[in-house]
C-alpha cells in the first residue's frame, strides 16, 4: 500500500518527530511511504479566521498536488486537518470544476490512527513505551471524524504502557486556532481544567492526535513546571517498536 | 440597569474571569445541567431519531413560514384571539404598552419571556408609567438585583444563595437565611399579591400551533399559569419563528425540551391555550393578544446555514457544554441569549456591528452541536458570520496578513523560507506575548520535516 | 388594524426565502429523514402503578383504591392532617359528591371560587379528563371542568381520576385532545407539585402552584 504523507505545517515547522515518527509507523506496518515535498498546509487558519478566499487559494493548491499523487491514500497526523480537507466541499459548494475535485482528494485523506484501524484493520503496530498514560480527544478529530476508539485500541496494544481513561477527555483543551491568541485568557482557563483533570489522572504523559492540542497542554504544564510529557499518537506508536 | 456590551466582550470576559464566585458558579451549575441532561437523553432509546424528526419539522416550518405563519393566525383569531404584527423591537412595545395603557392599566405581572428582554419591554412599560412585576423565581431575583438574565433558562444561574439572601435581605427586608426552601417561600407570598392586583398578564410562547392557533407554555413553578388565568388580559408575544405545524408535532417537542433543558422528563406544567373563554362567566382572561416579533428574524431565512438559527427551541443546552460560556457566564455576551446560540443570534438580531467579537469568541470544539436538540449546527454558522465579518471587517493588518499568508502557502518555495511565515504572523497578531503570557512556546525546529525529509 | 406590519413582516419571509434557493441547492443533505419515533416498551406494570411511580418520581403523592367509599377514606385521610380546611372544588359536581361521603369537619367550601375569592382557601379538589402514565401526568380542559384556579392556587391540590382515564403515553394523549370536536381553549397538564431550580440548582418545592399534589385513583370505575 502506498501512502502520501501529509505532515501539515504545525508539524513541519514546530514538531517534526510527529512527521518522523508517523512516516516510521506506517513503514511498519508495511506501507511504502512517500512525501510530495510542494505540500505546505490544508488551509485552516484562514477557513477558520473567515477569510475563504485566501482559504480558497491554498486548499486548491493542496488539491493540485495531491491529486496527482499516485498513492492509495493520503494520510495526516492531524485529526483537524483532516477534517478541514473534509470541509473542502463547503469552501468549493456549487463550484463545477474544484468541487468534485475537492471531494475526490478528501475522500482519499484519512487521519493516522483512523487509517490504521479502519482501512489498514491494523490494531497493534509492535509498540512499547513503559509508564501510565492518558489520551486527550481533540475535538475535530472526535466530533468530525468521529474518532473515539480507534486510538484508544492502538493505545491499549503497546506494550508497558498502563492507559487510564482522563476525566472529561472529550472537553476542548482550549486552543481553537486563533482563539487561543484573540482570547488567551479564556484559551488558559479552559486549558486548565484540563490540566487539573490530567494532574488528577496521575499519568507520565498525555496522549493526543493534534500538535496543536499538544501545543497548547505541553506549553501550559511546563508553565507550571509539571514533569507531565506531552506525546503525539505518532510518537507513542513509533516508541521502540520491535518485531 | 448597567447592561454590560457585546462589544467589549474581550473585557467582560476578564472581568468574569476574575469573579471567583461567579466561576464557582458556573461550574456547578453547568456541570449539574449537563449530567442531567445527559442522563435523560440516555433515557429515551430513539434519542437521535428524536433529534433528527424535530429538525426535519422546523426545517418545513421554516421553509414555509409564512404559509404556516398564516395559518396559525387565521386559527387563532377564528377562536377570538387578537394578532398583532411587530416589525421590530419598539414596534411591540409599542403595541403592549399602547394595549396597556388603553385599558389603563396599572400593575402589569409577567412570565418569564426572552422575547421580552430581547426587545426591553420592561422599560417601555415603566416609561409608560405601568408597575412591572417578574413573576418566575430566577427573574425575580435578577429585577430586584437590577441585572440581566445571564442564561437562557435558569436567569440568575449567576448567583450564589448567599448573594441571593443578601438581596432578599436588602430589597424585601428577609432576615439572612441560607435556606432555598424559605427564599423561595418568601418569594412566592411577595409575588401572590401581585398577581391578585394584576390588570394585564403578559407570557412568552413556546410553541405556536397552526392547525389549532393553540399556543403553548411550559414552566414547572406555575407562575405561567397564574400570569395568564388571573388578569383580564393576557398579552403573549412570540417570536415568528415558534410556529409548528400540526398539534401532533408537540410529542416530539415536549420530550426534547425538558430533557435538554433541566434533565426532567416533563416540566411540571404545560398551559395549551386557544382563543379566548367560550362563556363570560368561564375562568380566565377576557382577552388575549398574540403579539408575532420579527426583528431581524426573517432575515435570517435568507440562507440555508443561517436559517437553522431559527430553529433554536431555547432549551440552554448548548450553554452548558460550552467551554467559553463555562469559563465567562452570560453577561459577558452582553446579550439577552449569550452561550453558543447567542453567539451566532445576536450579531443576526442586533446587527454584526453590534456584535462582531461573539462570533470569534468560540474554539469550535462543536460540543454544543452535539447537544442540541434541533442539531443546529453552530461551529458551522460560527464560520459562516466569520466569513462575513472578516474580509469587510477584520482589522487591517489581519487581512493584509491573511492575503500575505495565502500567497506564501500556494507557493512551495516561498512557503520554505520559514521565517517569513514567522514574520507575517508576529505582525497582524503579538502572537508570542498572547500566547507566552499563560503558556510557553515549542521553539521553531531548526531543521523542517522538509529538510528533514530531503536529507533522507 | 396592524396590516401594513403584517403585509411587511409576511413580505420579508417570502423574498427572504426567496434568496436563500440558490444557496438551498447547494446544501449537501445529511440523509437524516423524518422517522416515527414512537418506541417505547410496553411496560409489564399495571398502567394505574406505572402512573403512580411516575408521579412519586416527581413528587408528587398517589394512592390507588376501589370505589367510593375508599375514595372517602382517602380525601379523609389527605385532608384530616391539615391545620385548616377551607375547601375550594371544581364544579364537577362528582368531588362535592365525595366529599359529602366523608365525615370530615370542613370549615368552608366554596365552589369554583373566582380570582377574587381563591387565596383564602388551603385545598383545591378536582377530578381530570385523562392521565398519562409513563409521565404522572393529569390532563385538565377547562370546557369540561373550572380546573384552573382551584387546580393552582391553593396550595394543596387533590385530583380524583379513574383508572380508565389513564393513557400510557403523552403521544396518545394529544392525539385525543387535538380530535375532540373543538379544542377547549385552556388545557393544562400537570405533573407534580410546583418546583424551582433557580437557586443554586437546588430543588425547592411549592413555589406558585400548589405545594402538595394528591391523586387518587379509582380502580373500579
Amino acid at each position: 500500500m502506498k501512502v502520501s504523507l501529509f505532515v501539515t505545517c504545525l508539524v513541519d515547522q514546530l514538531w517534526t518527530s510527529v512527521g518522523v515518527s508517523s512516516a516510521k509507523v506506517l513503514r511498519r506496518v508495511g506501507c511504502e511511504v512517500e512525501f510530495d515535498k510542494r505540500q505546505t498546509c490544508c488551509a485552516q487558519p484562514a477557513f477558520n479566521t473567515g477569510y475563504l478566499d485566501e482559504a480558497r487559494l491554498v486548499a486548491q493548491h493542496f488539491i493540485r498536488i495531491f491529486e496527482e499523487s499516485k498513492a492509495d491514500a493520503i494520510v495526516s497526523p492531524s485529526g483537524s486537518c483532516t477534517a478541514m480537507v473534509q470541509h473542502y466541499q463547503q469552501l468549493f459548494a456549487g463550484d463545477p470544476e474544484w468541487l468534485p475535485r475537492a471531494q475526490a482528494v478528501a475522500a482519499r485523506t484519512h487521519e493516522l490512527s483512523s487509517f490504521l484501524i479502519r482501512v489498514l484493520k491494523v490494531e497493534d503496530v509492535g509498540a512499547s513505551w513503559e509508564g501510565r498514560l492518558t489520551w486527550h480527544d481533540a475535538c475535530h478529530g472526535l466530533r468530525d471524524l468521529n474518532l473515539n476508539s480507534e486510538p484508544r485500541t492502538l493505545i491499549r496494544n503497546v506494550r508497558g504502557a498502563e492507559f487510564v481513561e482522563l476525566e472529561h477527555a472529550d472537553s476542548c483543551c482550549g486552543f481553537g486556532g486563533t482563539f487561543s491568541i484573540k482570547y488567551p485568557e479564556i484559551s488558559v482557563a479552559i486549558l486548565d481544567e484540563k490540566i487539573d483533570a490530567i494532574e488528577r489522572a496521575g499519568v507520565q504523559a498525555v496522549v493526543s492526535g493534534d500538535a496543536s492540542c499538544l501545543m497548547q497542554i505541553g506549553g501550559r504544564l511546563s508553565r507550571k513546571g509539571s514533569k507531565v510529557k506531552v506525546m503525539h499518537l505518532a510518537e507513542l506508536l513509533a516508541a521502540d517498536l520491535h518485531e | 440597569m448597567n447592561h454590560l456590551s457585546s462589544e467589549t466582550f474581550d473585557q467582560n470576559a476578564k472581568a468574569a474571569l476574575a469573579d471567583a464566585h461567579l466561576r464557582g458558579a458556573l461550574k456547578n451549575a453547568t456541570s449539574l445541567f449537563g449530567e442531567r441532561r445527559k442522563a435523560a437523553a440516555a433515557s429515551l432509546p430513539n434519542w437521535e431519531d428524536l433529534r433528527s424528526e424535530a429538525r426535519a419539522i422546523k426545517d418545513e416550518v421554516l421553509s414555509h413560514l409564512d404559509r404556516y405563519l398564516e395559518e396559525f393566525v387565521g386559527n387563532a383569531e377564528a377562536r377570538g384571539a387578537k394578532i398583532h404584527w411587530a416589525r421590530d423591537a419598539g414596534e411591540a412595545n409599542s403595541i403592549i404598552c399602547g394595549l396597556a395603557s388603553d385599558r389603563k392599566a396599572r400593575t402589569v405581572v409577567k412570565s418569564k419571556s426572552m422575547t421580552t428582554e430581547e426587545t426591553h419591554l420592561n422599560i417601555a412599560l415603566e416609561a409608560a408609567g405601568m408597575q412591572v412585576v417578574e413573576t418566575d423565581l430566577g427573574e425575580y431575583i435578577i429585577q430586584l438585583a437590577d441585572e440581566p438574565p445571564s442564561h437562557i433558562i435558569a436567569p440568575a444561574i449567576h448567583k450564589t444563595r448567599g448573594q441571593i439572601a443578601e438581596l432578599f435581605n436588602a430589597e424585601l427586608g428577609m432576615p439572612l437565611t441560607d435556606d432555598v426552601a424559605r427564599l423561595t417561600s418568601t418569594a412566592r407570598a411577595t409575588l401572590r399579591d401581585r398577581f391578585a392586583a394584576a390588570d394585564v398578564g403578559i407570557s412568552g410562547v413556546n410553541f405556536a400551533i397552526a392547525e389549532t392557533g393553540t399556543i403553548v407554555i411550559v414552566e414547572n413553578e406555575g407562575n405561567i399559569r397564574l400570569t395568564t388565568s388571573l388578569p383580564p388580559v393576557h398579552m403573549a408575544v412570540m417570536g415568528i419563528e415558534k410556529v409548528l405545524p400540526r398539534f401532533a408535532h408537540l410529542d416530539v417537542f415536549l420530550k426534547l425540551l425538558p430533557r435538554s433543558g433541566t434533565g426532567q422528563r416533563l416540566t411540571t406544567y404545560q398551559s395549551y391555550i386557544t382563543g379566548t373563554k367560550r362563556q363570560p362567566t368561564d375562568e380566565g382572561p377576557e382577552e388575549l393578544h398574540i403579539v408575532l416579533l420579527d426583528n431581524g428574524r426573517s432575515r435570517m431565512l435568507a440562507h440555508p446555514v443561517t436559517r437553522q438559527s431559527l430553529a433554536c427551541i431555547r432549551c440552554g443546552a448548548c450553554l452548558n457544554a460550552c467551554p467559553v460560556y463555562q469559563q465567562v457566564g452570560g453577561h459577558a455576551y452582553g446579550s439577552v441569549y449569550p452561550g453558543p446560540i447567542g453567539a451566532v443570534i445576536t450579531p443576526q438580531l442586533m446587527g454584526i456591528q453590534k456584535a462582531a467579537q461573539l462570533p470569534f469568541a468560540s474554539s469550535l470544539c462543536g460540543a454544543c452541536r452535539e447537544v442540541c436538540p434541533v442539531k443546529i449546527d453552530i461551529p458551522r454558522l460560527l464560520l459562516h458570520l466569520r466569513g462575513e465579518i472578516s474580509p469587510r471587517k477584520g482589522k487591517l493588518s489581519e487581512r493584509l496578513a491573511f492575503k500575505l499568508w495565502a500567497q506564501v502557502m500556494m507557493r512551495p518555495s516561498l512557503y520554505k523560507t520559514s521565517s517569513v511565515v514567522g514574520r507575517i504572523m508576529q505582525r497582524f497578531v503579538p502572537v508570542a506575548k498572547a500566547w507566552t503570557r499563560g503558556r510557553d512556546l515549542r521553539p521553531i525546529e531548526s531543521k523542517s520535516f522538509h529538510e528533514l525529509w530531503s536529507d533522507e | 388594524m396592524n396590516n401594513t406590519a403584517r403585509e411587511a413582516i409576511l413580505g420579508s419571509i417570502r423574498s427572504h426565502l426567496a434568496a436563500s434557493v440558490p444557496y438551498d441547492k447547494l446544501e449537501i443533505s445529511d440523509g437524516s429523514s423524518r422517522i416515527k419515533t414512537d418506541c417505547n416498551p410496553i411496560p409489564s406494570a399495571s398502567i394505574s402503578d406505572q402512573f403512580k411511580a411516575s408521579l412519586e418520581a416527581v413528587d408528587g403523592h398517589c394512592v390507588v383504591v376501589r370505589g367510593d367509599r375508599e375514595i372517602a377514606e382517602a380525601l379523609t385521610q389527605i385532608i384530616g392532617v391539615l391545620p385548616k380546611t377551607n375547601i375550594a372544588v371544581s364544579d364537577n359536581p362528582e368531588v362535592e359528591r365525595l366529599l359529602q361521603l366523608t365525615d370530615l369537619e370542613i370549615e368552608g367550601l366554596s365552589i369554583a371560587p373566582n380570582a377574587r375569592d381563591i387565596f383564602r382557601f388551603d385545598v383545591g379538589i378536582s377530578t381530570a379528563q385523562a392521565a398519562i402514565a409513563e409521565t404522572g401526568t393529569l390532563v385538565l380542559d377547562s370546557t369540561s371542568e373550572r380546573h384552573r384556579l382551584v387546580s393552582l392556587v391553593p396550595p394543596v391540590h387533590i385530583a380524583i381520576i379513574r383508572g380508565s382515564q389513564i393513557y400510557r403515553t403523552l403521544g396518545e394523549v394529544l392525539t385525543v385532545i387535538q380530535s375532540a370536536r373543538d379544542l377547549s381553549p385552556a388545557v393544562t397538564f400537570i405533573t407534580g407539585p410546583s418546583r424551582t431550580a433557580d437557586i443554586e440548582l437546588t430543588l425547592a418545592i411549592g413555589v406558585h402552584g400548589p405545594q402538595e399534589l394528591y391523586v387518587i385513583i379509582d380502580e373500579l370505575n
